[in-house]
């Protein structure tokens, strides 16, 4: 006689497919009809907050790109909220990447960003470009930006553009944030935060939050912002609701979808288990 | 950004649309030629332009200061491509130069910047008790400095983890594992937010919600 099925074997057999529509269509109705929810800010993006509003005017701050397209959900609104605020304060930026495509994110960024419309490029902000060579690069980028970067990214002599007149070592620069998605934020802690004691913070991705915590807790980093969550606090904390803000929404109904899934299964294994099964 | 009205941003906006679907078809439904074409051409795409930007990179850094005099520039140039000879069995050799002299670079910078923030401050922040006297941060204080040694000891290989071992080993364990369930943790909503981005994608195309 063939065993009857019952809902909690069933559980264990849903289609993966189903449950990739599920969350692919519910990530989709909080764009349609946001709910809302608050935002708890949290201590780390705090701090990275306080200490970007510490900036004065004229001060030279690098942005440094280190995501590429795929991360922008991540990277994107916090990396917008710095430079907004940064803006704010009178800082002069020097924005360089480390992805192939940072000439989108570049591109992103100021169409983002408004005061990029009032601002003069080569007096308020530069953007250097593509780098490659990874710690060795940052390393150099400490003692000499000209040698890795003899122009910017439109091919401009360094020398020829008016922030960059002063500017060419480590201690030139008043902070670094880095945003990124893999080990830029390290090279910058090894090269710039413990030979010259340039404050460094980090915008990172989620994954990454649980990496550089112990840095940020030990005062290595000043501050840091986590994934798209943190992009929201920052966006809460200058007082402009953007892209993570309305992305929130989603991610808490995605967590929600999760945590049902993982319980389902569960709940199917355990009654499995309890029968005998395997 | 306003949704945009030239004819090539139209068909580039709706080009992306369309691969995205493409490369959803595998997890929605199935694999099937569309998904493949998606891949191959998002592979070949990728390698493109990662090989336009790193030989203008080259230009940029190397080869125009060369030209303007520099000579110091022939030597990377020529490790670089020292590189290429790991292609003929014959002269592979030549190569470990390079790499050498990469991983001798990489190891010494790292070495010079690693003790400290990675170490001795972490080692600092460990021992140092919170200077507020909130119960959350002394619980903070106590999770972070017994969870460390517990860890570090569940790697203590030389002794088997019975008697005194027997529960810090236990307990670093468990440590350990809600460690990695916190970074799996983290994963699943990097994953999460990426598909958040790409579900916004799908209706801002769609007019459903403004670009």
């Amino acid at each position: 006689m063939t065993k009857q099925e019952t809902i909690l074997d069933k559980m264990q057999k849903i289609d993966r497919r189903i449950l990739y529509w599920v969350l692919f269509i519910g990530l989709m109705i909080p764009f349609v009809s946001p709910l809302g929810l608050p935002v708890a800010v949290t201590p780390s993006t705090v701090d990275l907050y306080k200490e970007l509003t510490k900036v004065k005017t004229g001060e030279v701050i690098i942005i440094n790109l280190a995501f590429g397209v795929s991360a922008w959900s991540e990277c994107l609104p916090a990396t917008v909220a710095s430079t907004k605020l940064l803006f704010k304060q009178g800082a002069k930026i020097i924005f360089l990447g480390v992805h192939y495509d940072v000439d989108l994110t570049w591109a992103k960024i100021k169409d983002q960003v408004p005061a990029f419309k009032t601002l003069t490029y080569g007096k308020n902000y530069v953007y250097l470009g593509f780098y490659t060579g990874g710690e060795a690069t940052v390393a150099r980028l400490a003692t000499s930006i000209r040698t890795v970067f003899p122009t910017d990214a439109d091919k401009k002599s360094l020398d020829e553009i008016e922030m960059m007149k002063n500017v060419n070592v480590a201690k030139d620069i008043k902070l670094v944030l880095s945003s990124d998605t893999g080990d830029w934020c390290d090279y910058y802690i090894r090269q710039w935060r413990v030979p010259y004691g340039t404050p460094v913070g980090e915008i990172g991705i989620a994954m990454l939050g649980s990496s550089y915590m112990p840095h940020y807790q030990a005062g290595i980093l000043f501050g840091m912002t986590v994934g798209v969550r943190g992009g929201a606090e920052l966006e809460k904390l200058i007082g402009e609701l953007g892209e993570a803000t309305v992305t929130m929404d989603s991610i808490n109904i995605s967590h929600v979808m999760a945590i049902v899934a993982i319980g389902l299964a569960n709940l199917g294994y355990a009654a499995t288990v309890k029968r005998g099964g395997k | 950004m306003a949704y945009p009205t030239a004819l090539l941003d139209v068909i580039g906006l709706w080009t992306a649309w369309l691969m995205m679907m493409l490369s959803y078809s595998y997890p929605l439904w199935k694999e099937n030629h569309g998904f493949r074409f998606a891949e191959f051409t998002f592979v070949s795409t990728m390698l493109a332009i990662n090989l336009i930007v790193a030989i203008s990179n080259v230009m940029r850094v190397a080869i125009t200061p060369m030209t303007k005099g520099e000579w110091s520039y022939i030597i990377p140039i020529v490790l670089g491509f020292a590189m290429y000879t790991m292609l003929f069995s014959r002269y592979r050799w030549i190569s470990r130069y390079p790499v050498a002299i990469l991983v001798g670079i990489g190891f010494g910078l790292g070495m010079r910047g690693v003790l400290i923030p990675s170490v001795l401050t972490q080692v600092i922040a460990t021992i140092t008790p919170p200077k507020v006297g909130d119960p959350m941060s002394w619980l903070n204080f106590a999770y972070i400095a017994i969870g460390t040694i517990c860890s570090v000891m569940y790697f203590l290989l030389t002794y088997e983890h019975k008697g005194v071992l027997r529960y810090p080993t236990r307990l670093g364990r468990w440590i350990i594992m809600i460690g990695l369930g916190a970074y799996f943790g983290n994963t699943i909503l990097f994953r999460f937010s990426m598909l958040a981005g790409r579900a916004q994608f799908f209706l801002q195309v769609l007019k459903i919600i403004p670009l």
